[in-house]
Protein backbone atom coordinates (compact mmCIF):
# COMPACT_ATOMS: atom_id res chain seq x y z
CA UNK A 1 0.00 0.00 0.00
CA UNK A 2 1.39 3.47 -0.98
CA UNK A 3 2.04 5.90 1.78
CA UNK A 4 0.01 8.60 0.34
CA UNK A 5 -2.74 6.17 0.32
CA UNK A 6 -3.15 6.14 3.96
CA UNK A 7 -5.81 8.78 5.39
CA UNK A 8 -3.39 10.03 8.04
CA UNK A 9 -0.42 10.31 5.54
CA UNK A 10 -2.38 12.67 3.30
CA UNK A 11 -3.78 14.75 6.38
CA UNK A 12 0.23 15.26 7.48
CA UNK A 13 0.95 15.88 3.73
CA UNK A 14 -1.69 18.64 3.59
CA UNK A 15 -0.94 20.49 7.16
CA UNK A 16 2.42 20.47 6.37
CA UNK A 17 2.04 21.86 2.76
CA UNK A 18 -0.37 24.71 3.44
CA UNK A 19 2.69 25.47 6.52
CA UNK A 20 5.32 25.66 4.01
CA UNK A 21 3.25 27.60 1.75
CA UNK A 22 2.49 30.07 4.53
CA UNK A 23 6.44 30.74 5.72
CA UNK A 24 7.20 31.13 1.82
CA UNK A 25 4.77 33.78 2.11
CA UNK A 26 5.57 35.40 5.05
CA UNK A 27 9.58 35.39 4.00
CA UNK A 28 8.70 36.66 0.87
CA UNK A 29 6.26 39.30 0.97
CA UNK A 30 5.38 39.70 4.87
CA UNK A 31 9.10 40.28 5.93
CA UNK A 32 10.41 43.51 5.42
CA UNK A 33 13.77 43.77 3.42
CA UNK A 34 16.20 44.17 5.68
CA UNK A 35 17.97 47.58 5.49
CA UNK A 36 21.74 46.04 5.77
CA UNK A 37 21.55 42.52 3.91
CA UNK A 38 18.61 43.88 1.61
CA UNK A 39 17.88 40.49 -0.10
CA UNK A 40 20.28 38.16 1.13
CA UNK A 41 19.19 38.27 4.38
CA UNK A 42 16.00 36.28 2.51
CA UNK A 43 18.27 32.82 2.29
CA UNK A 44 18.65 33.31 6.75
CA UNK A 45 15.05 32.45 6.77
CA UNK A 46 15.85 28.86 4.96
CA UNK A 47 19.76 28.15 5.60
CA UNK A 48 19.30 28.23 9.50
CA UNK A 49 16.64 26.24 9.92
CA UNK A 50 18.01 24.01 7.42
CA UNK A 51 20.84 23.48 9.54
CA UNK A 52 19.02 23.27 12.60
CA UNK A 53 16.84 20.39 11.15
CA UNK A 54 20.28 18.66 9.99
CA UNK A 55 21.73 18.77 13.35
CA UNK A 56 18.52 17.58 14.65
CA UNK A 57 18.34 14.50 12.64
CA UNK A 58 21.62 13.48 13.55
CA UNK A 59 20.87 13.93 16.84
CA UNK A 60 18.43 11.98 16.43
CA UNK A 61 20.54 9.23 14.63
CA UNK A 62 22.74 9.14 17.61
CA UNK A 63 19.47 8.34 19.60
CA UNK A 64 18.36 5.90 17.32
CA UNK A 65 22.00 4.30 17.15
CA UNK A 66 21.85 3.84 21.26
CA UNK A 67 18.19 2.67 21.37
CA UNK A 68 19.21 0.11 18.32
CA UNK A 69 22.47 -1.36 20.75
CA UNK A 70 20.56 -1.70 23.73
CA UNK A 71 16.81 -2.51 22.42
CA UNK A 72 18.63 -4.63 19.60
CA UNK A 73 14.87 -4.02 17.70
CA UNK A 74 15.57 -3.54 13.71
CA UNK A 75 12.99 -0.36 14.13
CA UNK A 76 15.81 1.88 15.78
CA UNK A 77 18.24 1.04 12.83
CA UNK A 78 16.06 2.00 10.47
CA UNK A 79 15.17 5.52 12.29
CA UNK A 80 18.77 5.70 12.14
CA UNK A 81 18.55 5.09 8.66
CA UNK A 82 15.97 7.40 8.04
CA UNK A 83 17.17 10.49 9.54
CA UNK A 84 20.74 9.72 8.84
CA UNK A 85 19.90 10.57 5.13
CA UNK A 86 17.35 13.05 5.79
CA UNK A 87 20.30 15.22 7.95
CA UNK A 88 22.66 14.68 5.36
CA UNK A 89 20.14 16.10 3.10
CA UNK A 90 19.72 19.13 5.00
CA UNK A 91 22.97 19.27 5.83
CA UNK A 92 24.15 19.61 2.39
CA UNK A 93 21.43 22.26 1.71
CA UNK A 94 23.38 24.53 4.88
CA UNK A 95 26.25 24.13 2.55
CA UNK A 96 24.81 25.70 -0.35
CA UNK A 97 22.66 28.04 1.06
CA UNK A 98 25.47 29.16 3.44
CA UNK A 99 28.01 30.26 0.72
CA UNK A 100 24.80 31.96 -1.21
CA UNK A 101 24.39 34.29 1.85
CA UNK A 102 28.07 34.69 2.67
CA UNK A 103 29.21 35.72 -0.80
CA UNK A 104 27.23 39.22 -0.55
CA UNK A 105 27.25 39.82 3.07
CA UNK A 106 30.72 38.59 4.07
CA UNK A 107 32.14 39.22 0.41
CA UNK A 108 33.57 35.60 0.65
CA UNK A 109 31.34 32.45 -0.51
CA UNK A 110 33.14 30.16 1.97
CA UNK A 111 34.98 31.24 5.27
CA UNK A 112 35.53 28.66 7.83
CA UNK A 113 33.31 30.38 10.30
CA UNK A 114 33.04 27.56 13.81
CA UNK A 115 29.38 26.38 12.79
CA UNK A 116 29.77 25.89 8.79
CA UNK A 117 33.02 24.15 9.24
CA UNK A 118 31.47 22.04 11.94
CA UNK A 119 28.55 21.32 9.84
CA UNK A 120 31.10 20.24 6.59
CA UNK A 121 33.07 17.73 8.81
CA UNK A 122 29.62 16.15 10.21
CA UNK A 123 28.70 15.94 6.67
CA UNK A 124 32.13 14.21 5.74
CA UNK A 125 31.41 12.15 8.54
CA UNK A 126 28.03 10.89 7.10
CA UNK A 127 29.35 10.58 4.08
CA UNK A 128 31.76 7.76 5.28
CA UNK A 129 28.61 6.41 6.95
CA UNK A 130 26.63 5.58 4.17
CA UNK A 131 29.88 4.05 2.55
CA UNK A 132 29.96 2.30 5.34
CA UNK A 133 26.29 1.26 5.32
CA UNK A 134 27.14 0.14 1.50
CA UNK A 135 30.31 -1.23 2.10
CA UNK A 136 30.30 -3.26 5.57
CA UNK A 137 28.99 -6.44 4.63
CA UNK A 138 26.78 -8.36 6.50
CA UNK A 139 23.68 -6.36 6.98
CA UNK A 140 22.93 -7.18 10.96
CA UNK A 141 26.81 -6.32 11.69
CA UNK A 142 26.33 -3.20 9.72
CA UNK A 143 23.59 -2.05 11.41
CA UNK A 144 25.44 -2.20 14.39
CA UNK A 145 28.49 -0.46 13.02
CA UNK A 146 26.32 2.46 12.04
CA UNK A 147 24.87 2.67 15.47
CA UNK A 148 28.60 2.82 16.78
CA UNK A 149 29.45 5.54 13.99
CA UNK A 150 26.06 7.50 14.64
CA UNK A 151 26.89 7.91 18.26
CA UNK A 152 30.87 8.89 18.10
CA UNK A 153 29.87 11.82 15.22
CA UNK A 154 27.57 13.48 17.14
CA UNK A 155 29.59 13.07 20.39
CA UNK A 156 32.51 14.52 18.26
CA UNK A 157 30.12 17.87 17.79
CA UNK A 158 30.89 19.89 20.47
CA UNK A 159 34.65 19.43 20.65
CA UNK A 160 34.74 19.96 16.64
CA UNK A 161 33.15 23.14 17.37
CA UNK A 162 35.36 24.17 20.10
CA UNK A 163 38.20 23.40 17.89
CA UNK A 164 37.23 25.27 14.86
CA UNK A 165 36.60 28.43 16.67
CA UNK A 166 40.16 27.74 18.87
CA UNK A 167 41.55 27.40 15.27
CA UNK A 168 40.61 30.56 13.71
CA UNK A 169 39.33 32.86 16.39
CA UNK A 170 39.14 35.88 14.22
CA UNK A 171 36.01 34.44 12.22
CA UNK A 172 32.90 36.91 12.07
CA UNK A 173 30.37 35.30 14.92
CA UNK A 174 27.62 32.94 13.14
CA UNK A 175 24.49 35.42 11.94
CA UNK A 176 21.88 33.08 14.31
CA UNK A 177 23.60 34.50 17.36
CA UNK A 178 22.44 38.16 16.71
CA UNK A 179 18.81 37.11 15.56
CA UNK A 180 17.67 36.97 18.97
CA UNK A 181 18.68 41.08 18.63
CA UNK A 182 16.14 41.46 15.52
CA UNK A 183 12.85 43.43 15.66
CA UNK A 184 9.34 41.18 15.90
CA UNK A 185 8.72 41.74 12.02
CA UNK A 186 12.17 39.80 11.21
CA UNK A 187 12.21 37.39 14.00
CA UNK A 188 8.90 35.96 14.44
CA UNK A 189 8.73 34.48 10.43
CA UNK A 190 11.99 33.21 11.43
CA UNK A 191 10.76 31.15 14.06
CA UNK A 192 7.88 29.94 12.07
CA UNK A 193 10.09 28.87 9.50
CA UNK A 194 12.08 26.71 12.21
CA UNK A 195 8.90 24.93 12.93
CA UNK A 196 7.80 24.86 9.22
CA UNK A 197 11.21 23.13 8.80
CA UNK A 198 10.91 20.76 11.82
CA UNK A 199 7.37 19.20 10.55
CA UNK A 200 8.86 18.82 7.01
CA UNK A 201 11.53 16.85 8.90
CA UNK A 202 9.28 14.61 10.69
CA UNK A 203 7.08 13.83 7.68
CA UNK A 204 9.98 13.01 5.75
CA UNK A 205 10.98 10.78 8.58
CA UNK A 206 7.66 9.36 8.39
CA UNK A 207 8.25 8.22 4.12
CA UNK A 208 11.21 7.31 4.77
CA UNK A 209 11.02 4.69 7.50
CA UNK A 210 7.92 3.48 5.73
CA UNK A 211 10.03 3.04 2.43
CA UNK A 212 13.08 1.29 4.10
CA UNK A 213 10.86 -0.78 5.61
CA UNK A 214 8.98 -2.16 2.14
CA UNK A 215 12.31 -2.82 1.45
CA UNK A 216 13.72 -4.69 3.88
CA UNK A 217 9.99 -6.46 3.74
CA UNK A 218 11.13 -7.19 0.21
CA UNK A 219 14.42 -8.64 0.59
CA UNK A 220 13.32 -10.75 3.03
CA UNK A 221 10.75 -12.37 1.17
CA UNK B 1 44.19 -9.65 30.41
CA UNK B 2 44.93 -5.80 29.22
CA UNK B 3 48.48 -6.63 29.48
CA UNK B 4 47.89 -10.29 27.80
CA UNK B 5 46.73 -8.60 25.02
CA UNK B 6 49.17 -5.52 24.32
CA UNK B 7 51.93 -8.25 24.83
CA UNK B 8 50.39 -9.95 22.23
CA UNK B 9 50.77 -6.99 19.63
CA UNK B 10 54.03 -5.71 20.95
CA UNK B 11 55.46 -9.48 20.27
CA UNK B 12 53.72 -9.69 16.81
CA UNK B 13 55.64 -6.29 16.21
CA UNK B 14 58.28 -7.43 17.47
CA UNK B 15 59.12 -10.44 15.32
CA UNK B 16 58.00 -8.89 12.16
CA UNK B 17 58.83 -4.92 12.29
CA UNK B 18 56.07 -4.67 9.76
CA UNK B 19 53.80 -1.54 11.45
CA UNK B 20 57.17 0.37 12.05
CA UNK B 21 59.04 -0.14 9.15
CA UNK B 22 56.67 0.68 6.95
CA UNK B 23 55.12 3.73 9.00
CA UNK B 24 58.72 4.69 8.98
CA UNK B 25 59.35 4.35 5.04
CA UNK B 26 56.20 5.83 4.18
CA UNK B 27 56.72 8.65 6.44
CA UNK B 28 60.18 9.66 5.10
CA UNK B 29 58.79 9.15 1.75
CA UNK B 30 55.85 12.10 2.74
CA UNK B 31 59.01 14.29 3.94
CA UNK B 32 60.47 13.92 0.44
CA UNK B 33 57.03 15.03 -1.14
CA UNK B 34 56.71 17.94 0.93
CA UNK B 35 60.66 18.94 0.24
CA UNK B 36 59.84 18.54 -3.42
CA UNK B 37 56.61 20.39 -3.50
CA UNK B 38 57.98 23.83 -1.41
CA UNK B 39 60.72 26.05 -1.92
CA UNK B 40 63.03 24.10 0.84
CA UNK B 41 64.21 27.31 3.02
CA UNK B 42 64.17 27.88 6.89
CA UNK B 43 61.88 30.28 6.51
CA UNK B 44 59.10 28.87 4.58
CA UNK B 45 59.75 25.66 5.91
CA UNK B 46 59.45 26.84 9.52
CA UNK B 47 56.05 28.98 9.10
CA UNK B 48 54.78 25.17 7.42
CA UNK B 49 56.32 22.98 9.69
CA UNK B 50 54.05 21.97 12.59
CA UNK B 51 51.34 21.50 10.10
CA UNK B 52 53.33 19.55 7.91
CA UNK B 53 54.04 17.12 10.94
CA UNK B 54 50.87 16.53 11.98
CA UNK B 55 49.74 15.80 8.39
CA UNK B 56 52.50 13.13 8.18
CA UNK B 57 52.04 11.66 11.22
CA UNK B 58 48.00 11.74 10.37
CA UNK B 59 48.86 9.57 7.19
CA UNK B 60 51.59 7.09 8.71
CA UNK B 61 48.86 6.46 11.58
CA UNK B 62 46.23 5.03 9.26
CA UNK B 63 49.05 3.12 7.63
CA UNK B 64 50.04 1.61 11.10
CA UNK B 65 46.27 0.93 12.09
CA UNK B 66 45.55 -0.66 8.00
CA UNK B 67 48.52 -3.07 8.87
CA UNK B 68 47.71 -3.83 12.55
CA UNK B 69 43.96 -4.67 11.84
CA UNK B 70 45.36 -6.98 8.92
CA UNK B 71 47.03 -9.01 11.45
CA UNK B 72 43.84 -9.91 13.43
CA UNK B 73 42.03 -10.11 9.64
CA UNK B 74 45.14 -12.80 8.51
CA UNK B 75 43.68 -16.66 9.41
CA UNK B 76 40.26 -15.04 10.89
CA UNK B 77 42.38 -14.57 13.85
CA UNK B 78 39.96 -11.88 15.12
CA UNK B 79 36.78 -13.81 14.95
CA UNK B 80 39.02 -16.53 17.23
CA UNK B 81 39.68 -13.71 19.56
CA UNK B 82 36.01 -13.19 19.97
CA UNK B 83 34.92 -16.21 20.80
CA UNK B 84 37.59 -16.37 23.78
CA UNK B 85 36.10 -14.85 27.15
CA UNK B 86 38.01 -11.48 26.93
CA UNK B 87 36.25 -8.26 27.82
CA UNK B 88 35.87 -6.40 24.15
CA UNK B 89 36.62 -3.24 25.55
CA UNK B 90 40.14 -4.42 26.27
CA UNK B 91 40.80 -5.29 23.08
CA UNK B 92 40.00 -2.12 21.68
CA UNK B 93 42.34 -0.25 24.58
CA UNK B 94 45.58 -2.36 23.50
CA UNK B 95 45.00 -2.10 19.85
CA UNK B 96 44.62 1.62 21.06
CA UNK B 97 47.66 1.84 23.15
CA UNK B 98 49.76 -0.38 20.95
CA UNK B 99 49.04 1.78 18.36
CA UNK B 100 50.15 5.07 20.27
CA UNK B 101 53.32 2.72 21.37
CA UNK B 102 54.30 2.35 17.31
CA UNK B 103 53.21 5.80 16.45
CA UNK B 104 55.43 7.20 18.97
CA UNK B 105 58.81 5.24 18.41
CA UNK B 106 57.93 5.92 14.41
CA UNK B 107 57.98 9.33 15.45
CA UNK B 108 61.12 9.50 17.34
CA UNK B 109 62.52 7.89 14.03
CA UNK B 110 61.28 9.98 11.69
CA UNK B 111 61.66 13.44 13.84
CA UNK B 112 65.18 13.34 12.49
CA UNK B 113 64.78 12.92 8.57
CA UNK B 114 61.87 15.69 9.46
CA UNK B 115 64.48 18.55 10.56
CA UNK B 116 66.99 17.65 8.18
CA UNK B 117 65.59 17.31 4.98
CA UNK B 118 63.16 20.59 5.56
CA UNK B 119 66.15 22.74 7.02
CA UNK B 120 64.47 23.56 10.42
CA UNK B 121 65.58 24.67 13.60
CA UNK B 122 64.27 23.43 16.40
CA UNK B 123 64.61 25.31 19.76
CA UNK B 124 62.05 24.42 21.87
CA UNK B 125 61.25 23.00 25.53
CA UNK B 126 61.81 18.93 24.87
CA UNK B 127 59.67 17.85 27.72
CA UNK B 128 56.84 19.91 27.16
CA UNK B 129 57.16 18.61 22.81
CA UNK B 130 57.16 15.37 23.80
CA UNK B 131 54.06 15.65 26.44
CA UNK B 132 52.11 17.47 23.12
CA UNK B 133 53.23 14.76 21.21
CA UNK B 134 52.03 11.96 23.15
CA UNK B 135 48.81 13.48 23.63
CA UNK B 136 47.98 14.47 20.30
CA UNK B 137 48.87 10.22 19.07
CA UNK B 138 46.75 9.06 22.36
CA UNK B 139 43.93 11.24 20.94
CA UNK B 140 44.68 10.54 16.82
CA UNK B 141 45.10 6.44 17.79
CA UNK B 142 41.71 6.60 20.21
CA UNK B 143 39.86 7.89 17.17
CA UNK B 144 41.95 5.53 15.06
CA UNK B 145 41.32 2.56 16.98
CA UNK B 146 37.60 3.02 16.94
CA UNK B 147 37.15 3.68 12.87
CA UNK B 148 39.47 0.67 12.45
CA UNK B 149 36.90 -1.69 14.56
CA UNK B 150 34.21 -0.58 12.14
CA UNK B 151 35.71 -0.39 9.19
CA UNK B 152 38.41 -3.60 9.47
CA UNK B 153 35.65 -6.43 8.17
CA UNK B 154 34.13 -4.05 5.44
CA UNK B 155 34.64 -4.34 2.35
CA UNK B 156 36.52 -0.93 1.69
CA UNK B 157 38.22 -1.23 4.80
CA UNK B 158 41.09 0.54 3.16
CA UNK B 159 39.24 3.47 1.97
CA UNK B 160 37.22 3.55 4.40
CA UNK B 161 39.37 4.11 7.25
CA UNK B 162 40.90 7.69 6.11
CA UNK B 163 37.43 9.11 4.91
CA UNK B 164 36.06 8.17 8.97
CA UNK B 165 39.13 8.81 10.26
CA UNK B 166 40.35 12.60 9.21
CA UNK B 167 37.14 14.12 9.93
CA UNK B 168 36.78 12.00 12.86
CA UNK B 169 40.36 12.99 14.66
CA UNK B 170 40.30 16.51 13.11
CA UNK B 171 40.04 18.39 16.49
CA UNK B 172 43.14 16.66 17.65
CA UNK B 173 44.85 17.78 14.51
CA UNK B 174 43.86 21.06 15.06
CA UNK B 175 45.02 21.12 18.67
CA UNK B 176 47.93 19.39 17.83
CA UNK B 177 48.98 22.24 15.13
CA UNK B 178 48.34 24.84 17.23
CA UNK B 179 50.52 23.73 20.40
CA UNK B 180 53.19 23.06 18.23
CA UNK B 181 53.37 26.08 16.86
CA UNK B 182 52.59 27.57 21.00
CA UNK B 183 55.76 25.80 21.69
CA UNK B 184 57.99 26.68 19.10
CA UNK B 185 57.16 29.86 18.91
CA UNK B 186 57.53 30.67 22.88
CA UNK B 187 54.15 31.57 23.68
CA UNK B 188 53.10 31.27 27.14
CA UNK B 189 51.04 28.42 27.94
CA UNK B 190 47.97 30.67 28.63
CA UNK B 191 47.89 30.91 24.56
CA UNK B 192 47.72 27.44 24.06
CA UNK B 193 46.39 25.80 26.88
CA UNK B 194 43.29 24.94 25.13
CA UNK B 195 44.37 22.63 22.71
CA UNK B 196 45.91 20.28 25.72
CA UNK B 197 41.94 20.01 26.86
CA UNK B 198 40.81 19.53 23.41
CA UNK B 199 43.54 16.78 23.22
CA UNK B 200 42.64 15.66 26.70
CA UNK B 201 38.91 15.63 26.53
CA UNK B 202 39.04 14.14 22.87
CA UNK B 203 41.02 11.55 24.39
CA UNK B 204 38.99 10.91 27.45
CA UNK B 205 35.36 10.93 25.68
CA UNK B 206 36.38 8.78 23.15
CA UNK B 207 38.81 6.28 24.86
CA UNK B 208 35.28 5.82 27.22
CA UNK B 209 32.78 5.98 24.40
CA UNK B 210 35.12 3.10 22.62
CA UNK B 211 35.52 0.52 25.44
CA UNK B 212 31.79 0.68 26.07
CA UNK B 213 31.17 0.57 22.14
CA UNK B 214 33.54 -2.00 21.51
CA UNK B 215 31.45 -4.34 23.30
CA UNK B 216 28.62 -4.21 20.83
CA UNK B 217 30.62 -3.67 17.58
CA UNK B 218 32.66 -7.19 18.04
CA UNK B 219 29.95 -9.10 18.83
CA UNK B 220 29.40 -11.59 16.64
Amino acid sequence: MSFFSHRKNQIWLGIVSTLMLINLYLIFVVTPIHPEQQWAQRIFYFHVPTAWTGFLAYFLVMIGGILFLWKKDQKWDNFGLASAEIGTLFTALVLVTGPIWAKPVWGHAWTWEPRLTTTLVLFLIFVGYFMLRAYGGHPERVSRYAAALGIIAFADVPIIFISVKFWLPEFQSHPQVEMNKQAPEYLYPFLFSLFVFTMVYLIMLRYRMHIINLKNKTLSE
Amino acid sequence: MFFTLLKKDLLLELRSKEIVISMLTFGVTVILTFAFSFNVSSDIMGTFAPGLFWIMILFISVLGLQRSFAYEKEFDAYSLMLTSPVDRGLIFLSKWISGTLFLIITECAVALPFILFLQLTIDVNMLNFCGVIILADLGIMVGGSLVSGLAMRAKMSAVLLPILMFPIVSPVLIAAVKATIGLLNHEPYAYWQLSIRIMGSFTVIFGLIGYTLYDHISEE
